[in-house]
């Protein structure tokens, strides 16, 4: 794409900015008008000789909102015989089920047609934590009272994108952070950042960690309403325990695979049977014996004498080593619907 | 302690019939090193290539980097190690700016565990070791010499290398002195006493590789049963710690050009009292991690009387929540901190850079992501791992991680990742 060249570009707006009515006219399905019309013509404005607003499309609130799936479907059909080298959605400022379809709507078009998208929400929206980590919005105020300024940035980061121009920063753009992250160069080493942040932190200045905390869910331990004679345990482990082998092919880190291994019929685990790819730990011992990792030796001892009610035959195991959170949320739930089907009450998780 | 670094340039590097410095110029007799380094009966079949910045070369099979450096009126060169036992950090020791020493490893099937050295390209100025004058050994095992064994004397040979190359500066006068003197630590000048005293806890080794025998990492000790222990700063410039085998994002050159410690020393007496080093080990186990956090975090809280400090870890997950952990115990004693992280996140989320989140360790600095990808251009020339060659002499894709010194734990480049 030459930057000189003319962009044809395609607005969404909802009724309201795209001057069908208000609320009362919330529940019109899409359609869509050539040009640039309502909120669509500040778009225009801020484009001047850089690109042409070609289409707009237009849908009410209510019918993208009780319907949302076949309302994006529908106006993606609209948009692509348009041809637009961008969409533009909104912006929505704080209007939450505008923003909400300016969000699915953008994803859709750029996965779905491959033309970049940007919209714009004031931080509170719903929008933004649904959409921002697929969809470059950039930051409005709660209310159309700075439309001019606002659509600006956006324009500015929508030619960006459309000329596929390096993005700078979520600060520098004005965009909410997508949460990916990539390495720069930094104005100064990372050891003379460190001392210069801890004198800040010391001073009580503000500091910018560089980093974010992240936000893991609190999960609370469920209650078990079995007495333990009479639940089914199960172990499970991401420590790495295989069957010499490693016939489901679990990686050494960063693992996408966990594997479910039999233990019927057996008190005990041999070593010379399993195997650890770990590369997380030091697997010495675990290989020596098994036992260490997955208890499977004291855990018959406990269903022999009764004081568990069984021990699930099935071990599931992974290894949890630079894995990552997505893949770790996956694995976990599948394992736990497994075991749930199997009937399995309660689980000893053990970790490296 | 009053260590003197004195520093000589060297803007040339280049074969000749005697082992000197002319001017900038360092010659290296290859035959007589090569002779030096073959008296090790675990190696085989030296070679000795030098290799300069902007020519379009590539190192291959990076196992490690040392800098040149030699003590000038006695005491011991790397101690423990190559040297006796015996303190280090007090007195003049020889330093060549310009030049750097790189071991590699011709023994691992293993290649991806290795690192590469662009000398020109965009890589070159992404890592300290792009831009100096590189001598490379490549030294082969000796039948029946196992894997520690064979790494012990690949480093010893760089080590006694940086030595031998360092000495020819003996009779140079140095073209800077660089002074590092920091008194015992309690005693503070009474117009210096309103400073924040600040700490810097420095994670030396990760057990989630047991050290070999020969794996002497502090003053020689491979740090196996090791608790947190307080150092002063002049011993890691000076050749008392040393990387050990696992070559994750950290070189030995890192720990001797130090650049926390460097940092603490440029600001102490200005705005901050550099309060002292405090190294530890991250631990395999809970009851060892717990230990050595409370313990740490005492050190420098209590002994040192810090009142802040900062972290570095070495390795990968478990080091790094080991740190964390200790930075917390440390901010539950009143001390503030600041941690050096790498991204851990293995597909750039930043919901995936960080493993921990404890109350309080919330200044976070990073040096980047090393699963990041990379590109390596095309190069001429291949040094250093000529059974790789025809693969890294094309443009292949890598990771920074791939490229030895762009991402040093202990923070020495400017490579950082940035949430977008």
């Amino acid at each position: 794409m030459m930057a000189t060249e003319t962009l044809r570009v395609v607005c969404y707006l909802n009724q309201f900015f795209g001057q069908l009515g208000g609320e009362e006219k919330a529940g019109v399905g899409p359609q869509v008008v050539a040009g640039a019309v309502g909120a669509g013509r500040a778009v225009q404005q801020v484009l001047g000789d850089a690109g042409t607003v070609v289409a707009t499309v237009i849908c009410g609130d209510n019918y993208a909102a009780e319907q949302a799936e076949r309302a994006v479907a529908e106006m993606v059909a609209l948009v692509a015989p348009a041809r637009p080298d961008l969409m533009v959605a909104g912006p929505a400022f704080l209007a939450g089920r505008y923003g909400v379809v300016c969000g699915a709507l953008c994803a859709a078009v750029q996965t779905e047609l491959k033309i970049p998208a940007v919209t714009g929400m004031q931080a509170e929206n719903p929008g933004v934590e649904l959409y921002r980590r697929r969809v470059y919005i950039v930051q409005t105020g709660a209310e159309a009272a700075r439309m001019l300024d606002e659509v600006k940035r956006l324009v500015a980061l929508g030619l960006k994108l459309a000329r596929r121009e390096a993005i700078g920063t979520p600060a520098a753009e004005g965009y909410f952070a997508r949460g990916v992250t990539h390495n720069v160069v930094a104005n100064a080493s990372a050891a003379d950042r460190a001392v210069a942040m801890l004198l800040d932190k010391l001073a009580g200045r503000a500091f910018a960690s560089e980093v974010p905390r992240p936000a893991f869910p609190p999960v609370p331990a469920p209650r078990l309403i079995k007495t333990l004679e009479g639940a089914t345990i199960a172990l499970v482990t991401d420590g790495g325990l295989v069957p010499r082998g490693n016939p489901d092919g679990i990686e050494a880190l960063n693992a996408t695979r966990y594997g479910a291994y039999s233990i019927e019929g057996k008190t005990s685990l041999d070593a010379a049977q399993y195997d650890n790819p770990h590369r997380g730990y030091d697997t010495t011992w675990v290989k020596q014996d098994p036992h260490r990792l997955v208890p499977v030796d004291v855990a018959r001892e406990l269903e022999q004498s009764g004081a568990i009610g069984k021990l699930h035959e099935t071990v599931y195991s992974t290894v949890g080593v630079a894995t990552t959170l997505a893949q770790s949320a996956r694995m976990g739930r599948e394992i736990a619907e497994k075991l749930r089907a199997a009937g399995v009450d309660a689980v000893i998780l053990t970790s490296t | 302690m009053r260590l003197e670094l004195r520093w000589s340039d060297v803007d040339e590097l280049v074969a000749g019939s005697a082992t000197r410095l002319a001017g900038k110029r360092l010659e290296i007799d290859l035959d007589a090193l090569r002779a030096l380094l073959s008296a090790d009966a675990r190696l085989t079949g030296i070679r000795l290539d030098l290799v300069h910045p902007g020519e379009r070369c590539r190192i291959g099979r990076v196992f490690d980097v040392v800098a040149p450096r030699a003590r000038l009126d006695g005491g011991e060169d790397f101690p423990g190690v190559l040297g006796a036992v015996a303190k280090a950090g007090h007195g003049r020791t020889l330093a060549l700016a310009g030049v750097s020493v790189v071991a590699t490893d011709q023994q691992t099937d293993n290649v991806g565990t290795l690192a590469v050295i662009d000398m020109a390209g965009p890589n070159a100025a992404l890592s300290a070791f792009g831009r100096t004058h590189n001598l490379v050994i490549s030294a082969w095992p000796a039948p029946g010499t196992g894997r520690s064994d064979y790494l012990a004397a690949v480093r010893l040979a760089a080590l006694k290398t940086a030595v031998c190359l360092a000495r020819t500066a003996r009779e140079a006068e140095p073209d800077r002195v660089e002074v590092f003197e920091l008194p015992p630590s309690p005693r503070v000048p009474a117009e210096l006493a309103h400073l924040p005293r600040v700490a810097y806890v420095f994670q030396i080794h990760s057990h989630q590789r047991p050290t070999g025998l020969d794996e002497g990492i502090l003053y020689g000790d491979p740090v196996r049963r090791m608790l947190p222990t307080i150092v002063h700063p002049n011993e890691v410039l000076d050749g008392a710690v040393l990387r050990g085998f696992m070559g994750r994002s950290v070189t030995t050159w890192a720990t001797q050009n130090h650049p926390m410690i460097r940092a603490l020393y440029e600001q102490h007496g200005r705005t901050l009292w550099f309060a002292g080093v405090v190294v530890t080990v991250a631990q395999a186990t809970e009851p060892e991690r717990v230990r050595s956090a409370f313990l740490a975090a005492g050190l420098v809280a209590h002994t040192l009387g810090a009142d802040g400090a900062v972290f570095t870890k070495i390795g990968g997950g478990a080091p790094h929540v080991d740190m964390a952990q200790a930075a917390a115990q440390c901010e539950a004693l009143g001390v503030k901190t600041t941690a050096v992280v790498e991204d851990m996140s293995t597909d750039g989320s930043a919901e995936g850079m960080l493993l921990f989140d404890f109350p309080g360790v919330d200044a976070l600095v990073n040096v980047g992501s090393s699963q990041e990808p990379l590109t390596l251009p095309a190069m001429d020339r291949v040094v250093g791992a000529d059974d790789l060659a025809s693969k890294l002499l094309g443009e292949a894709r890598a990771t920074y991680g791939t490229l030895c010194g762009a991402i040093e734990q202990v923070g020495t480049t400017r490579v950082m990742a940035e949430v977008r």
